[in-house]
């Protein structure tokens, strides 16, 4: 035996298509059994004159259960006006199975309820709503169902029984007391049967889809009240009121009298109307509202998606997609919709799954060597970007992978930028081996670099090393671009021999130009040089800093910051205003990797400019 | 106090006044609502004073001028009858062909000109209070109008177009079936009585008040049809906008 | 004495009747037909021949049945297509549903107020209540039965070239069925009155055209038989048939080699009487009417014996859709061009349409021959041979005896204004 609880139980009776074939008959003996049937070549929701009649299988092109529940023509009451008016109450509403209903259209039925019992509850309805059972039925989707986005493509509870489908039989599950009563009544065999656990349901699989969730379209349709998309639709909309007449939780009427011929009587009744209909909205003098096609479009989203959905939270379109299925104009929700949530995104939704990680292409204008295995790229960016000079660019040879470079140019005019690239592995030796016009990926700029503001009004001292000068080439360039926003500035630059040094075309430039003062340190000892020879931290030693106003930016090997910084210190300059280039190898450039964190400091996002007074308490960095 | 009323034609096919005679079942009761003094159809007599006229048919020439006035002279309502009386139906479509060719073709080379000018409308010669569309009228909707006047009110068509009456019925679109349908434009109130034959609405009933013309138009073109397609299916009853009243 | 009758009543259409006498001798005797002329072949050119019928359905509202019914014959016969059985069973009941409407509507609107001394059938409101419900429902089977088949009674909408676009449900025939063996005793009553009507008079002898009795009572074929001489095929009606202007109509004429005809009821009782039901058969005895009858008074009953042979074929009809079973049948692609002409019994007798197509299926020629122009004619020849009997009576007696004469054929003169081919020649009433 099956289990029979009050809540209607938690087993699903299995049934053939005889069995309900049988059942129908025998509700046919005590009820109007209306379902899904053919007439004259087309499938309509009609009242069923034999069980043959009914198709179980159906695409949602008939009419929704709104047409048996809130009728289009229903009488409120009768009137006789022979001598004094008299007025007669309507009929109760007969006794109806709606058999075959999809779970969307089930989903409709509960805002009609909502609406419809709202305040004064509709009498009329009311009585239909008690009269009617509703028996829901699986279905497939078609190309214009969206049930899925809608949250209806599967019902819980709304139903009196529901058919679901499992191969060539059914599985009825029970929803309500009078459903099982039903059952007893009319099928007693298949109630009887023992039940069977219910199917894991899975979610239907619908072509159209909204790319956001159903919450996210009240405050998009606030947003989007000007969107020029409303007049559009307007343009396409032939005002025909189709959407509205199908859409299952669509109810608006009006109100009228019909007069018999003999003029003797007539009844009051209400007809469904359209807000898509001229003169559905009248002022005083005969003059209308929401008058032209877009405003009428525009309300019906509104009300559709937004009124209902902030009074009852709960979807008031059921995806049925009634509307854009029968639309002579090719109005379509879910591309209306899709269109104004593309156009605004969602705070915090970002790019699509993966999408920072995708570089974007840029091309390759020049690239010089400037010695010692090192080239000098000259890059055109896809979009201008904009950045401080101290930041990094990472760059991607597809197929052998993306590494950060530090940008060697100055913020110019944000389409093109300059990488020094030394070539050393795979990656950067294949960098050197481009050809103008060739593409790289390009993610970026990230990191923090110099803080100019802080800089300006000082004098500022740069101190490169090696190949540390790329990341000061790029704040020296910044800084003499406005060069009287600063005081003095000296780069002290030191590397192995005189060949080392890289930008020499910009050195000579401006050790001649005089808007800087240049000192340059050779290492080895047998080199021909004959400027101050050792490292830079020589070039300290006849420089007449006035440490109040100087802040320093050193870049070079990590253990030239060793030595270098504590003689800047000692020099007198605070230690915030020292800032280090503290480079790592970058992966992800987002802060996320962990490839590049010193104790909580995440160099690709707060380096790799760091002052000086934060590197002393990391202890992890190898440059304190 | 029954209504006086009279039924006229001119030049039409009659269909429009048999089919007010289609109404077996109403009969009796209209019986009740108007005395018909004057029905030349199935009646001999009348003349007189009328408080309602059915006028159908187009007007051609100066007699059947003349006759038309006089019959809105000595009525006081006058009710356009059937598509030749509201818009001149098919009968303008006359004008597609020269009236030299016409009347050659029809009455042979130097015979007597009988027919004198293009058919008008019964409300392009006298005013006209109440219309009654169609190819012919639907026996419902001149129910209606004829209820309206008999208690004195204006009566009211429908505004919106036969696509409502369609899907209300449950109908398949044309367009989904490969044709052309003037339904979106087209006055509602037959019941989309073409459409559930089988056939496409060749808009009898004129357009609607306020016809989406050009969003209806990019459907159209949407669907493949030309200029000419177009103006060939409107110029079944809507010649020149004759249907637009 | 001069009588002239401005736009008679209880006829389709406009028409003057003008009839100058002296002492016996007719002086001038003419049916005005003043309809305006509508130009329907001129109308009806370039059209492609998906619309040919619902344009000519629209030439007369009380036999748009017929008009479309042998538009279509024409159009299939010139393209080539070949209808159904279920096709061709419909269209009979269709045109069943046709002459039923519009016979009741002659017999007891048009036809009977004379016999009862009455101006219309309305007075009978108040008098005879059960003869006017009577009228009213034995029509409305004629009128629901089109509707049923057709669509929509006047200017149908379901009948296309090569079948129907919608059928019938089995329950609306069923029920008309019904309703048609109900009307048995509505159709006895009816016997009962036309036999109490005092034809006058009138003995003259015509020829009568009408299409051959090959497959039952004449109602379509193609084939047009003489009572007086050899047929001819449909096709070559010019060989028989001639038609021409008057001065006083703008409705054609038309005469055979031997001078004006007689189509409708009275020719198809002329030949085609051995094909009545048993039962219309029966009626016919009893009420007097055999093929030789030559009184145009006694339409009316050769119109009666019609309305009861037509019942009792409609019920053969409706059993036969529904044993075989109805079948919907998809649209019929048809092109290319050709010729044809086409012929159908109409209430009022034998109507004719030919149409030429182009390769485009477009109209490039059309014409056709309608049964009341063919009638006007004899309708003059038997006004002449009454005058002379109606010697001494009154203005007003002879005016009423005229126009009892010329409604007797139920004349439909919108039909007979549409005006198509012609060709002046010197016979008959020509100038």
């Amino acid at each position: 035996m099956g289990e029979r609880r009050d809540d209607g139980g938690s087993l699903w009776l299995p049934a053939t298509e005889v069995d309900v074939h049988r059942f129908v008959r025998a509700l046919m003996s005590a009820y109007e059994v209306v379902g899904a049937r053919e007439r004259r070549g087309r499938l309509i929701l009609e009242r069923l004159d034999d069980p043959s009649d009914l198709r179980l299988a159906y695409p949602p092109r008939v009419h929704s259960p709104k047409k048996f529940l809130f009728p289009n023509w229903e009488k409120l009451f009768r009137f006789r006006l022979e001598g004094t008016v008299r007025l007669e109450a309507e009929h109760a509403a007969p006794p109806r199975v709606l058999f075959g209903l999809h779970p969307c259209d089930l989903h409709a039925v509960r805002i009609l309820d909502d609406c419809l019992f709202d305040g004064q509850p509709d009498s009329a309805y009311r009585a239909k709503r008690e009269a009617t059972v509703l028996v829901g039925v699986d279905c497939e989707p078609d190309d214009h169902c969206f049930c899925t986005s809608m949250g209806t493509d599967r019902v819980a509870t709304g139903f009196d029984l529901f058919l679901h489908r499992d191969a060539d039989r059914y599985l009825v599950q029970v929803g309500t007391p009078r459903g099982r009563g039903l059952l007893d009544r009319f099928a007693p065999g298949l109630a009887g049967r023992p039940g069977e656990p219910p199917l894991p349901l899975q979610p239907k699989r619908t072509r159209k889809r909204l790319v956001q969730p159903v919450e996210a379209l009240a405050s998009l349709l606030e947003e989007g009240y000007e969107h020029p998309i409303w007049n559009e639709i307007g343009d396409r909309c032939l005002g025909c009121g189709t959407c509205t007449l199908l859409c299952p939780s669509c109810y608006c009427f009006t109100v009228e009298d019909r007069l018999h011929l003999d003029l003797a009587g007539g009844e009051r009744v209400r007809v469904w109307d359209s807000c898509q209909f001229d003169q559905f909205v009248q002022l005083s003098g005969g003059r209308e509202a929401r008058a032209n096609q877009a405003d009428r479009q525009r309300h019906r989203f509104f009300r559709k998606y937004k009124y209902l959905w902030e009074r009852y939270r709960r979807t008031a379109c059921v995806g049925c997609g009634r509307c854009s299925r029968e639309c002579l104009a090719g109005i379509d929700p879910v591309e209306v919709l899709n269109r104004l949530l593309e156009e605004r995104g969602v705070p915090g939704a970002g790019p699509p799954p993966g999408g920072e990680y995708r570089p974007d292409l840029a091309e390759l204008v020049s690239a010089e060597p400037l010695g010692q295995g090192v080239k000098r790229l000259r890059l055109r960016l896809p979009r201008p970007v904009s950045f401080d000079p101290g930041t990094f660019l990472t760059v991607s040879v597809f197929g052998l992978g993306e590494a950060p470079f530090t940008i060697a140019s100055a913020p110019g005019d944000g389409a093109h930028l300059e990488l020094a690239v030394a070539a050393r592995g795979s990656l950067t030796q294949t960098l050197h081996r481009l050809r103008p016009g060739d593409v790289v990926g390009v993610r970026g700029p990230f990191g923090t670099g110099f803080p100019l503001d802080e800089m300006a009004g000082r004098d500022v001292l740069l101190v490169a090393g090696g190949l540390g000068m790329v990341i000061l080439r790029s704040l020296l360039m910044t800084l003499l671009a406005r060069r009287r926003d600063f005081g003095r500035v000296v780069l002290l630059y030191g590397a192995r021999s005189p060949g080392a040094f890289l930008f020499q075309d910009d050195l000579r430039r401006w050790r001649g130009g005089g808007a800087l003062d240049v000192r340059l340190a050779v290492e080895e000892p047998s080199a021909p040089w004959c400027g101050p020879r050792g490292n830079v931290t020589r070039l300290l030693r006849r420089l007449d800093l006035d440490p109040g106003r100087t802040v320093a930016a050193v870049s070079g090997p990590a253990d030239m910051y060793r030595f270098t910084t504590p003689l800047l210190t000692g020099l007198g300059i605070p230690p915030e205003r020292v800032f280090l280039n503290l480079e790592r190898r970058m992966k992800c450039g987002l802060g996320k990797c962990g490839k590049c964190r010193i104790d909580d400091l995440c160099v690709c996002e707060a380096g790799p400019v760091v002052r000086y007074s934060r590197v002393r308490d990391l202890k992890e960095a190898v440059e304190r | 106090m029954k209504l006086r009323a009279g039924f006229f034609d001119f030049t039409g096919c009659e269909g429009c006044q048999l089919t007010v005679l289609n109404l077996e079942d109403e009969f009796l009761d209209l019986a009740g609502l108007i005395d018909v003094v004057e029905f030349r159809e199935v009646m001999t007599g009348g003349g007189g004073d009328l408080d309602v006229a059915f006028v159908e048919g187009s007007i051609c020439g100066p007699d059947q001028e003349a006759r038309l006035k006089d019959i809105r002279r000595r009525s006081r309502l006058l009710v356009a009858l059937g598509a030749c009386a509201d818009t001149t139906g098919i009968n303008i479509l006359v004008r597609l062909q020269d009236p030299e060719v016409l009347h050659g073709r029809v009455y042979g080379p130097g015979a007597p000109v009988r027919a004198r000018g293009h058919p008008r409308a019964v409300g392009d010669v006298v005013p006209v209070d109440a219309r009654v569309p169609g190819c012919p009228v639907d026996g419902g909707e001149f129910l209606r109008v004829l209820q309206a006047l008999a208690v004195g009110r204006t009566p009211e068509l429908p505004a919106h177009p036969v696509c409502v009456e369609c899907k209300l019925a449950e109908l398949p679109c044309v367009f989904d079936e490969g044709e052309m349908c003037l339904g979106p434009v087209v006055r509602a109130g037959c019941g989309a009585r073409c459409p559930e034959g089988g056939d496409r609405c060749r808009g009898c009933r004129g357009l609607v008040d306020n016809p989406r013309s050009s969003s209806y138009r990019r459907v159209l073109e949407e669907h493949g049809l030309t200029e000419d397609d177009m103006l060939a299916e409107f110029r079944l009853f809507n010649l020149d906008g004759g249907g637009e009243r | 004495m001069r009588i002239e009758v401005r736009h008679l009543t209880r006829i389709e259409g406009h028409a003057h009747l003008v009839v100058d006498e002296d002492r016996g001798e007719v002086t001038e005797c003419r049916l005005e037909i003043v309809e305006t002329p509508r130009f329907f072949e001129a109308i009806l050119l370039g059209h492609h021949f998906r619309d040919v019928a619902p344009l000519v359905s629209r030439i007369c509202g009380v036999c748009s049945n017929s008009h479309t019914l042998v538009s279509l014959a024409a159009t299939e016969a010139a393209l080539g297509v070949e209808v159904s059985e279920q096709t061709r069973d419909l269209r009979r009941l269709l045109a069943c549903g046709e002459i039923l409407q519009s016979h009741l509507l002659h017999l007891y609107f048009m036809a009977a107020p004379d016999y009862l001394g009455m101006d219309s059938i309305f007075p009978l409101d108040r008098r005879r209540r059960d003869l006017l419900t009577r009228a009213l429902r034995m029509k409305k089977i004629g009128t629901d039965l089109c509707r049923v088949v057709g669509g929509r009674p006047v200017h149908p909408v379901t009948p296309r070239v090569g079948g129907f676009s919608a059928l019938p449900e089995p329950s609306e025939l069923r029920a008309l069925r019904r309703r048609l063996v109900e009307v048995l005793p509505d159709l006895e009553a009816t016997v009962d009155l036309v036999g109490g009507f005092d034809f006058p008079p009138l003995d003259r002898s015509a020829e009568c055209l009408s299409l051959a009795a090959d497959d039952g009572y004449p109602l379509m074929g193609d084939r047009i038989v003489s009572s007086a001489g050899p047929g001819v095929r449909v096709g070559d009606y010019r060989g028989l048939i001639e038609e021409y202007l008057v001065d006083h109509a703008t409705a054609k004429f038309a005469s055979t080699p031997r001078g004006p005809y007689r189509v409708g009821p009275l020719a198809r009782i002329a030949n085609g009487f051995a094909a009545l039901t048993p039962m219309a058969a029966r009626v016919a005895g009893a009420l007097g009417l055999t093929p030789d009858t030559a009184n145009p008074y006694r339409i009316v009953v050769a119109r009666l014996v019609e309305v009861v042979h037509w019942v009792e074929e409609a019920i053969l009809l409706i059993d036969t859709l529904l044993i075989r079973g109805l079948r919907p049948e998809p649209p019929v692609k048809a092109g290319g061009g050709g010729r044809a002409v086409a012929a159908i019994e109409a209430p009022r007798g034998l109507l004719l349409h030919g149409y030429e197509y182009d390769g485009r299926g477009r109209v490039v020629w059309a014409e056709c021959v309608i049964p009341t122009a063919q009638n006007l004619a004899s309708i003059e020849a038997d006004l002449r041979a009454a005058v002379p009997a109606l010697q001494g009576r009154g203005r007003g007696e002879i005016t009423r005896r005229l126009e009892t004469l010329v409604r007797a054929y139920d004349p439909c003169v919108s039909c007979a204004t549409h005006l198509l081919k012609v060709r002046f020649t010197g016979r008959g009433g020509a100038p």
